[in-house]
């Protein structure tokens, strides 16, 4: 085995190992990537995040993120507190739940009643959807009429005089 | 025989699917969200300790033992004023059978909330709840709300908009009676 095979060997197996080092590289790349998730939010937006998930209890469709009443800037403040407290996001929107209920959730629970609003209207579909593929397949099977003059063609007279005499043999031949 | 059994069934479906629709918007759209029932009734009352007015700071957990009637009202508020008089009336009858009012003062400033008291002879303490965390802690949704707390430190009952006295009256005799039997 001489040098210039070898250097040829290896030449042919370069792109190969090129793509293979490319393939790593973006799987490593992807890894810390999601390893590494967003960077940590601060918490002026944690505070945010949690207000934006809670309804102000004394206005009309607003959360406690977007209402510039005193007893949601108070919620705010409240969250911020139980924050540097350690309390963790779930653990502050229980404390709220606990004195408020679902309610105080901008999206509640899919538990009870609540959960029939999310699910009522996807059984509704699918009940739809098995109805209209029951109507469909009857339709489908179902007999349709010949259109005028799409029957059996008409006989001719032999065939007529065939079966006049295929009848009256019969006849004839039935007892009594 | 088949087709008529089934066809039997899916109508049943179809009504069940819709007497669950309608039951659901009766029901549903029939509530005023701002008057749900409180979690905290028939759990124990979120204790505080908050500066009165003219007085010793109050401590709920202090009052155990007693029927406690809390009412959260603001100076700014009218129908405050409606009810001022049926909580004095309560305060007048029951101090000494038990029973203390207790006015959490909400969203005020302390000139205004003295300014009321003297103003409107409210006659029971009242405490100043100048961070909300008190309103926060009880679920409030607006004032007045009254929050009806028996000897064993249980909310047993919350009132929203103006208590009627002589509802009240009643409750907390029921109240004094179990507790005597």
């Amino acid at each position: 085995m001489n040098a210039a095979g070898t250097l040829r060997r290896a030449r042919a197996g370069l792109p190969g190992l090129l793509v293979l080092i490319a393939l790593a590289a973006s799987v490593a790349t992807l890894v810390i990537v999601a390893a590494g998730g967003h960077p940590p939010a601060s918490q002026a937006q944690q505070v945010q995040q949690i207000a934006a998930g809670l309804h102000c209890p004394i206005c009309k469709d607003l959360s406690v993120a977007d209402s510039p009443a005193p007893l949601a800037q108070q919620m705010r403040q409240e969250i911020a507190q139980k924050l540097r407290a350690g309390e963790s996001a779930d653990q502050i929107r229980a404390g709220f739940v606990a004195a408020y209920g679902d309610s105080v959730l901008m999206s509640p629970p899919r538990r009870g009643v609540t959960g029939a609003v999310y699910y009522l209207p996807l059984l509704v579909l699918a009940a739809g959807l098995i109805t209209a593929f029951m109507v469909l397949r009857r339709w489908l099977r179902a007999p349709r009429p010949d259109p005028p003059g799409a029957g059996s063609p008409p006989l001719s007279a032999t065939q007529r005089r065939a079966v006049a005499k295929a009848v009256a043999r019969l006849r004839e031949e039935e007892p009594g | 025989m088949r087709v008529p059994r089934r066809r039997t069934l899916l109508l049943a479906g179809v009504a069940t699917a819709v007497a669950i629709i309608v039951t659901l918007l009766t029901t549903g759209l029939g509530k005023d969200p701002s008057v749900i029932a409180s979690p905290l009734v028939g759990r124990v009352a979120p204790n505080f300790t908050l500066p009165q007015l003219d007085g010793p700071p109050v401590t709920l957990a202090r009052l155990r033992g007693q029927v406690v009637v809390i009412n959260f009202w603001a100076s700014w508020c009218t129908e405050c004023q409606v009810e001022q008089a049926a909580l004095d009336r309560t305060w007048q009858q029951f101090q000494d059978s038990g029973v203390v009012v207790v006015g959490v003062n909400f969203e005020d400033s302390t000139g205004a909330a003295r300014g009321y008291v003297r103003t409107e002879s409210v006659t029971y303490p009242v405490v100043e709840d100048s961070g909300s965390q008190t309103a926060l802690a009880y679920g409030l949704r607006g004032v007045p709300e009254t929050f009806v707390v028996n000897q064993s430190g249980r909310i047993v009952n919350r009132v929203i908009g103006p208590v009627d006295a002589a509802a009240l009256a009643s409750e907390i005799n029921s109240m004094l009676r179990a507790r005597a039997q």
